[in-house]
């Protein structure tokens, strides 16, 4: 038991504390673990206190007991020293909080596959605005009928730019399960767009679904707007 | 930070000071870690600098991502670990569990089905399970099985594959099936000799709470720093391998099922997720898949840093081969049958 293991408790709880008080754990984890993360960082926070100070506490009279701990920590190895690599997350996160996935990871891993568990989807109404939905959503109702469902309803879709095409660009947003490392990315085209934004610059795109897009679901769009990365990056 | 500060200061003033009545070990840990932390500060526009990168930027999300996701679980982990230590009666495990192998396996195995979490909790428990005299072969096969077939698993496999009960089966079955031969086959030819590490800790005598922090805290930063490994290396693998890679092998039958054991092993992904990965690799048979759930839990770069950490390195080397090739076994029988 070292003040400095106490120490590095101390600055792991705080920083999963922070990242649910800021909301940058969104960019990570799924936003269902907030609660849980806070909940941790707490217990993480009490442990380190409690290690600090009784380490402090008992450090002042450096007399036999503790010179025959300090050997004792010595015969169990590096079991300990190890504990020192948690500073290494610790100080990304304090210091420069790493971005949201971006458009590197498209075509790297796995996609989402777009056409399993739509079925068939309730017919959109058309109205004044257009209506907000994921981009799985977009796709799913895409690939059911020849995209019937969509009923001739303006849609609006949140993402980031994957990448340039000819009239267009494409548009992409990753699913996460439980983390970042698990993300999966739906990757549709937007049309009717001439030098669109930049590769991984966030935009909202309200248009029309457009049929014929072969493999890829297309939205010829009549609005792009570029955004902020959102709190929730991930769907 | 402060008093840390100060303490650099103190101890810049008296070096070898032979009247130090401060204990040396601990300033000197506090304030290296006072050090570190403001290094990296100095360090921070470079850092700026490497995230413009966009692969260095996937590598740390991914890498942050990873360890963010595993500490609740690793803190319910060493939680639940620190209460065994401390109010666990030592002695009492080895008398109220099944003596013989062939029976307290099983058990283990079926026992893991009550502990919702993934993979980087339980590997504290069971470590602390075998310290407090629980046999070996049984603590590990709870360690393989509780993450695998824990009900928040199956529910999560049964989402990922909407309609295919029959994957969510095979999953229970294979991972049953895996854990309860490797339990079995360690404590038959198994060294225990090589859980050393488990062996020489010791939980200190003392009022229950005292040993509960101070377990807790151990744990949690032997377990942290090679969970920290663990999410480098999956970080890495996830930012170097292409894609491509992967296609090729998808039509090769066997090679493909190796394939995505192979990629469950560097992914390194939580067991809770790791259903929605395997149902987005279509270009797979459900074999294959099925391989990719049932090795996912049991053996991956996170694990096998993290079971070296609290068991020994000699015998992560030993039980990682093992358990990897059971489970590829498990998963093609299972895959055979069911799928």
């Amino acid at each position: 038991m070292t003040a400095a293991g106490g120490l590095i408790s101390l600055l792991v709880g705080t920083v999963l504390l922070r990242l649910t008080l800021t909301g940058t754990y969104g960019r990570y984890v799924r936003l269902g673990m907030g609660p849980w993360l806070a909940v941790a960082g707490v217990a993480v926070i009490v442990l380190g206190s409690v290690t600090l100070m009784h380490a402090l506490r008992h450090a002042h009279p450096a007399d036999h007991a503790h010179h025959v701990d300090a050997r004792d920590h010595r015969r169990r190895g590096g079991g300990d020293r190890v504990g020192w690599l948690l500073l290494a997350p610790v100080a990304a996160l304090l210091l420069v909080a790493p971005p949201t996935l971006g458009s590197y990871g498209v075509g790297r891993g796995a996609e989402v596959d777009i056409r399993s568990g739509g079925g068939v989807l309730d017919p959109l109404t058309p109205g004044a605005e257009p209506v907000p939905m994921t981009l799985l959503e977009f796709g799913q109702r895409a690939f059911d009928r020849g995209g019937a469902s969509f009923n001739g309803a303006a849609i609006q879709l949140t993402g980031f730019v994957a990448g340039a095409e000819e009239d267009g660009f494409q548009l992409a947003r990753y699913q996460i399960a439980c983390c970042a490392a698990d993300a999966a990315p739906v990757v549709l085209r937007v049309v009717g767009v001439h030098g669109g934004p930049a590769r991984d610059q966030w935009v909202t795109v309200a248009g029309v679904f457009q049929p014929g897009g072969d493999e890829v679901p297309e939205l010829a769009a009549t609005t792009v707007v570029e955004i902020p990365a959102p709190d929730d990056p991930y769907e | 930070m402060g008093a840390a500060g100060d303490d650099v200061a103190a101890s810049g003033e008296l070096p070898g000071g032979h009247q130090d009545r401060r204990a040396r070990p601990v300033d000197a840990g506090v304030a290296t870690v006072a050090l570190v932390v403001v290094a990296v500060a100095v360090l921070r526009p470079l850092l700026e600098r490497l995230l413009d990168r966009p692969a260095v930027a996937h590598w740390a999300t991914v890498f942050v991502a990873i360890a963010v996701q595993a500490m609740p679980f690793l803190v319910l982990g060493v939680t639940l670990s620190a209460a065994v230590a401390a109010l666990v009666p030592a002695g009492l495990l080895p008398r109220v569990l099944p003596r013989r192998p062939a029976l307290a396996v099983p058990v283990a195995a079926a026992a893991g089905a009550a502990l919702p979490g993934c993979e980087c909790g339980s590997v504290p428990i069971a470590g602390r399970l075998v310290a407090r005299g629980a046999p070996p072969a049984a603590a590990l096969t709870f360690l393989l099985s509780a993450p695998a077939i824990n009900p928040v698993v199956m529910v999560a496999t049964a989402v990922a594959f909407p309609g295919r009960p029959e994957v969510v089966v095979a999953r229970f079955l294979a991972s049953l099936l895996a854990a309860t031969v490797v339990g079995l086959v360690w404590a038959r030819t198994g060294r225990d000799e090589l859980l050393e590490r488990v062996h020489r800790r010791r939980s200190d005598p003392g009022p229950p709470l005292a040993v509960l922090a101070a377990t807790a805290q151990h744990d949690l930063l032997q377990a942290g720093g090679f969970l920290v490994v663990g999410a480098a290396t999956a970080a890495t693998l996830q930012t170097v391998v292409p894609r491509s890679v992967l296609d090729t092998v998808a039509g090769a039958g066997p090679l493909a099922f190796v394939a995505l054991a192979g990629l469950a092993v560097v992914m390194a992904i939580c067991s809770e997720a790791d259903a929605f990965v395997a149902a987005s690799l279509t270009q797979f048979s459900l074999s294959a898949r099925l391989a990719f759930m049932v090795v996912g839990p049991m053996v991956d770069v996170k694990l096998i840093a993290l079971q070296a950490g609290t068991f020994g390195r000699g015998f992560a080397l030993r039980f990682a081969p093992l358990t990897l090739v059971v489970a590829l076994a498990s998963s093609a029988v299972i895959g055979w049958w069911l799928l």
